[in-house]
């Protein structure tokens, strides 16, 4: 068999409005999941019990379902059961959220767990409130520490994505799935969709090591 | 020889209202005692010097000051009055307390600049010029001004621990409290520590040192106090300490560090 790329090139606009809403669906989950992440956690660390407890069954839960399972349930089911509806694109960015988070929230139990006793203390020999401390000693470090687990979160996140597609959001995936069927060259599509979403993550995940690097010190107490 | 009443009665500023007193302070951890009953006084301007084998109780007793520990018995005075007990209320007597770690603490994500400005700007709400100018003044008066914009990472042991002095020193206290500042560093920079902590000790700022320098201590402290298992041996002036301690555990306890007088 012959590859023939023609009719996918052809269709390369198509194909970059798809990548361009997955990148921004991407964007939008990871600094979603990173604020209710932080929240999270906190919220498990040092909430009270009524609240730590749920927090907990949420997080074990969300590691326990699939992805694809939650973002079904969340466009189909969440309309019969309660009657909000949500567009495509908000029903993959909540799912999407929703199951992150989860994962952030426990990679930043682990940071703040990581830096040491001391470094609360003297932020409270100063004067410092606890809040004030988590803000301005703490969490600062912990966040460095965990920018090559956020790495790992960025990449996940990109390609979890994908599954918006079964919900016809038009993101890359979908899009590939188009072309793939107008064209009837799915080989091709989506060899260019390998291509592309590699193109997009490896240098991604690249550039958060470097970046690490450059300022794990910074965290290291 | 004078009596230990006498002694008292010439300790600097032994008329005015003590900075710190410790009254019959006791500290357990569950069924261990750490401190079992400690009296002790910091007049203004002392240094005091507390000594003593490890896990005598003495960082426990420097930590009961700034109430990083609890106490279980007895009474803690700063400025004549009893440590309070709100949260609030703690976070005032912090701010007129300097610490001093024995592993420095500087905060690493912060420059050496912003280390010394973020008690300041934070607790004190002092402007960032104002904090700034401050700073610059301190880290010159520590020998490092061409610091200011480093990391942490990027210092020695000696300039770290100088480093946090000033960063102490920043929110102006009325004393403080060195834990140990030197057992952390490399015998070659001690020196520029304790020389930072002799000439503070000079412009007459009261400060409490928990430290194994026995030289340090014979030269700079105006009373020292001995411990050893959670309790007091002995205290008194440097020179009866040194050179001629009262208690046969202070004798032991100086003998085993090679202290000849």
């Amino acid at each position: 068999m012959d590859f023939d790329f023609s009719a996918v090139l052809d269709s390369w606009q198509y194909l970059a409005g798809g990548l361009g809403l997955t990148i921004l669906l991407s964007l939008l989950t990871v600094i979603l999941s990173l604020i209710f992440g932080i929240a999270v956690a906190l919220g498990r660390m040092y909430g009270p019990r009524w609240l730590s407890v749920p927090l907990v069954f949420y997080i074990d839960s969300m590691r326990a379902v699939p992805v694809l399972v939650v973002l079904i349930w969340i466009y189909f089911a969440l309309p019969i059961v309660t009657g909000i509806s949500l567009p495509p694109f908000w029903a993959a960015l909540v799912a999407l959220t929703f199951h992150i988070c989860a994962y952030v929230a426990e990679i930043v139990r682990a940071g703040i767990s990581s830096v040491r006793a001391g470094q609360t203390q003297a932020g409270l020999v100063l004067g410092m409130s606890e809040a004030q401390v988590m803000r301005k000693i703490i969490l600062p470090q912990a966040l460095i520490r965990m920018l090559p687990s956020l790495g790992s979160i960025v990449s996940i996140t990109i390609k979890d994505t994908a599954i918006a597609a079964v919900i016809a959001v038009p993101e890359l995936m979908k899009r590939t799935e188009t072309v793939s069927g107008q064209s009837f060259r799915p080989m091709e599509a989506f060899t260019v969709a390998m291509v592309v979403y590699f193109l997009i993550l490896f240098p991604a995940t690249r550039a958060i090591d470097l970046i690490y690097k450059n300022i794990a010190y910074r965290g290291r107490s | 020889m004078s009596t230990v009443a006498a002694q008292i009665q010439n300790r600097k500023n032994a008329d005015q209202t003590p900075v710190v007193e410790y009254r019959s302070i006791r500290k357990q951890y569950g069924e261990f005692v750490a401190i079992g009953s400690v009296t002790a006084r910091v007049n203004k301007g002392e240094v005091v010097c507390l000594i003593g084998p490890s896990g005598s109780g003495k960082s426990t007793l420097l930590r009961t000051t700034n109430a990083l520990e609890q106490i279980q018995g007895g009474e803690l005075l700063f400025d004549g009055k009893p440590l309070p007990a709100s949260k609030a209320g703690i976070r005032q007597v912090r701010q007129r307390m300097g610490m001093v770690f024995q592993n420095f603490e500087l905060f690493p994500h912060k420059t050496v600049l912003e280390n010394i400005t973020v008690g300041p700007r934070t607790v004190l709400k002092v402007s960032e010029q104002e904090a700034r100018k401050r700073a610059v003044a301190l880290l010159d008066k520590v020998g490092l001004a061409d610091k200011a914009d480093k990391y942490p990472a990027n210092l020695s042991g000696g300039q770290q621990q100088r480093v946090a002095i000033a960063r102490a020193l920043a929110m102006e206290p009325e004393v403080m409290l060195f834990d140990e500042p030197t057992s952390a560093l490399d015998p070659e920079t001690i020196g520029e520590v304790l020389n930072v902590m002799k000439r503070l000790a000079e412009e007459g700022m009261t400060m409490i040192v928990v430290t194994h320098e026995m030289t340090f201590a014979r030269r700079v402290a105006d009373w020292v106090v001995v411990f050893d298992r959670g309790n007091i041996v002995e205290q008194g002036p440097a020179a009866q300490i040194f050179d001629n301690p009262q208690a046969e555990r202070t004798r032991d306890f100086l003998s085993h560090l090679g202290w000849d007088g």
